[in-house]
């Protein structure tokens, strides 16, 4: 395979890659499939903005946003039925339930786990240590600019996370096994050892202090925005959201079995800091995963960073003595 | 053993058309074990495979090894089928494990509310005192975003606890959840690969071939 220059970089040497909004696929159909499908997501973040920008107080609550959110993927996951991007992602009975144990751990084990030793704990001890107090200031900005800096401030520290970990062992064994998933789904976000899922998930916002509905409203544009980025359903994304925010389409291309382009789109909801640090790459793949597609079962998936770190470090300390010498 | 192993067991038969032979039935059923990381050994009346990490859209992605056989009867020929599935047995146990967590959660929130009650309670009082109320900047109140409430002091001590303690309800919920899913599954998969079986021994062979199959890893025929 030929790939294609994209910067300094040849993407699609190793496995087929997209590369270039004009030749990815539009949605097929008639004139009011056409219409759902290319102004489904930009409705959905407006409405949500405004929804909790105006809520009265009584209803702008965090189990509000649970609840949104719940229903939310359950509508994306009805339109993963009607309009999927690839059949070959299709959602079987063994995905979703794959799928849901992680999204299960996360909201249970992780959750637990992130109160003890999560960034918020962290960022507290730091702020008690040094006798630092939040900066209070912030809460005087308008509510939709501290929404977008709590937002950003989280996918900004997310993107170097993400950056490091596909740069530097240590992180890149926990964080591998997410990349042997083999098609995009609405909950495939989840998938992933544990310890990856805690890394990822870790923030500096917590330095800052935001009135309760800016963090409402940054959940609301990372519902809105972020839900996409392991979607199978195809849309006419508008030209402005793509490059502005992450998408399916972009998620893609960083799950391919392309190396080069899997080192590319670590943002979670904004792409244009991948633009900012120039790695970017616009395209969409369908074939996706490592070891030329192996699904890697939840029993791999849970010790594969172990196992893996103990062969690196047997192989690493082996006694140049143990090595096997050939028969004389 | 042969009580509780319908769990994890799914077993079947489908009919042969009259006439059709075993080496006809396996060689329509053949492309289903033509797929990555799945052997199979093939015998007279008799097809046996395994599989591993099956890819997500391998159509007997849920099983994990099995037996086929072609059985005469005088009312025909019939081909009977013994499947086991880790996956099934897997989702079967999820919600235990859920209910463990569950557990496990509601006896951390009783140890951490003793050492709460045990702990110094006026910085929490403290703190209270000095939350203050936070003006709206003039930007939202000309747009007309609803102004921050006043904290109610008992609610904000009541929802601050409880902020706190976790919850076991997202495992109860997730218990839940998987028990439904088992239920489901075993319901659509063993229906699934019923009509998968019949449609493949109804369709013809040449057809069978035309389908994209996926190229065979560690397959092997005998």
């Amino acid at each position: 395979m030929d790939g294609i220059r994209v910067g300094k970089r040849i993407i699609g040497a190793d496995s087929p890659v997209i590369v270039g909004w004009e030749n990815i696929g539009r949605v097929e159909g008639g004139p009011v499939k056409q219409f759902i499908f290319t102004w489904f997501q930009p409705t959905v973040l407006f409405a949500a903005i405004l929804f909790w920008y105006y809520a009265p107080n009584s209803i702008a609550k965090a189990s509000t946003a649970i609840g949104i959110g719940i229903g939310f993927k359950l509508l994306l996951l009805s339109l993963e039925w009607v309009n999927p991007r690839y059949d070959s992602w299709r959602l079987t009975w063994k995905e979703l339930v794959t799928d849901l144990f992680y999204v299960g751990l996360g909201y249970t084990v992780l959750r637990i786990v992130d109160s003890y030793i999560g960034s918020s704990v962290m960022v507290e001890a730091i702020q008690h240590l040094f006798h630092w107090d939040k900066f209070a200031w912030f809460t005087s900005l308008p509510l939709l600019v501290q929404a977008f800096l709590i937002s950003f401030i989280f996918d900004f520290g997310q993107y170097w996370m993400h950056r490091g970990m596909h740069n530097w062992y240590p992180l890149w064994l926990p964080h591998s096994v997410h990349h042997y998933i083999t098609q995009m789904n609405i909950n495939k976000g989840a998938v992933g050892n544990p310890v990856e899922l805690f890394l990822i998930g870790l923030g500096i916002g917590g330095f800052f202090d935001f009135v309760p509905r800016a963090f409402l409203l940054a959940g609301a544009i990372g519902m809105s925005v972020g839900s996409y980025m392991h979607i199978n359903v195809r849309f006419n994304t508008p030209r402005w959201w793509r490059f502005l925010f992450n998408t399916t389409e972009h998620h893609s291309v960083h799950h391919s079995r392309d190396y080069e382009a899997s080192r590319s789109n670590f943002a979670g909801t904004y792409i244009f800091i991948d633009r900012i640090f120039g790695t970017c790459v616009d395209g969409e793949a369908e074939l996706l995963g490592m070891e030329g597609g192996r699904r890697m079962s939840i029993r791999e998936q849970m010790t594969y960073p172990f196992t893996e770190a103990w062969k690196t470090l047997k192989e690493k300390f082996a006694r140049p003595g143990a090595m096997v010498m050939p028969a004389e | 053993m042969r009580l509780i192993d319908w769990i994890w067991h799914i077993r079947g038969s489908v009919a042969l058309a009259p006439g059709q032979s075993s080496d006809d039935a396996f060689g329509k059923l053949e492309p289903l074990f033509r797929q990555p990381n799945t052997s199979f050994e093939r015998s007279n009346d008799m097809l046996v495979f395994q599989k591993k990490d099956q890819a997500a859209q391998d159509k007997m992605s849920i099983f994990d090894d099995g037996t086929l056989r072609i059985e005469r009867g005088t009312s025909g020929a019939v081909l009977r089928y013994h499947l086991t599935s880790r996956a099934l047995l897997a989702c079967f146990l999820a919600p235990l494990l859920f209910l463990g967590i569950a557990q496990f959660t509601v006896m951390l929130g009783q140890h951490q509310a003793k050492t709460e009650h045990a702990s110094d309670k006026s910085a929490d009082a403290k703190k209270d005192k000095d939350k203050k109320i936070v003006p709206l900047n003039p930007i939202d109140k000309f747009l007309g975003a609803p102004a921050p409430e006043k904290p109610d002091k008992k609610d904000a001590d009541k929802g601050g606890k409880r902020d706190k303690k976790p919850s076991p309800t997202p495992a109860y919920v997730f218990a839940a959840i998987f028990a439904a899913l088992y239920v489901g599954g075993r319901i659509l998969e063993d229906r699934l690969i019923k009509s998968h079986f019949a449609k493949r021994l109804r369709g013809s062979r040449s057809t069978m071939t035309r389908e994209p199959a996926l190229p065979p890893v560690g397959g092997r025929a005998a």
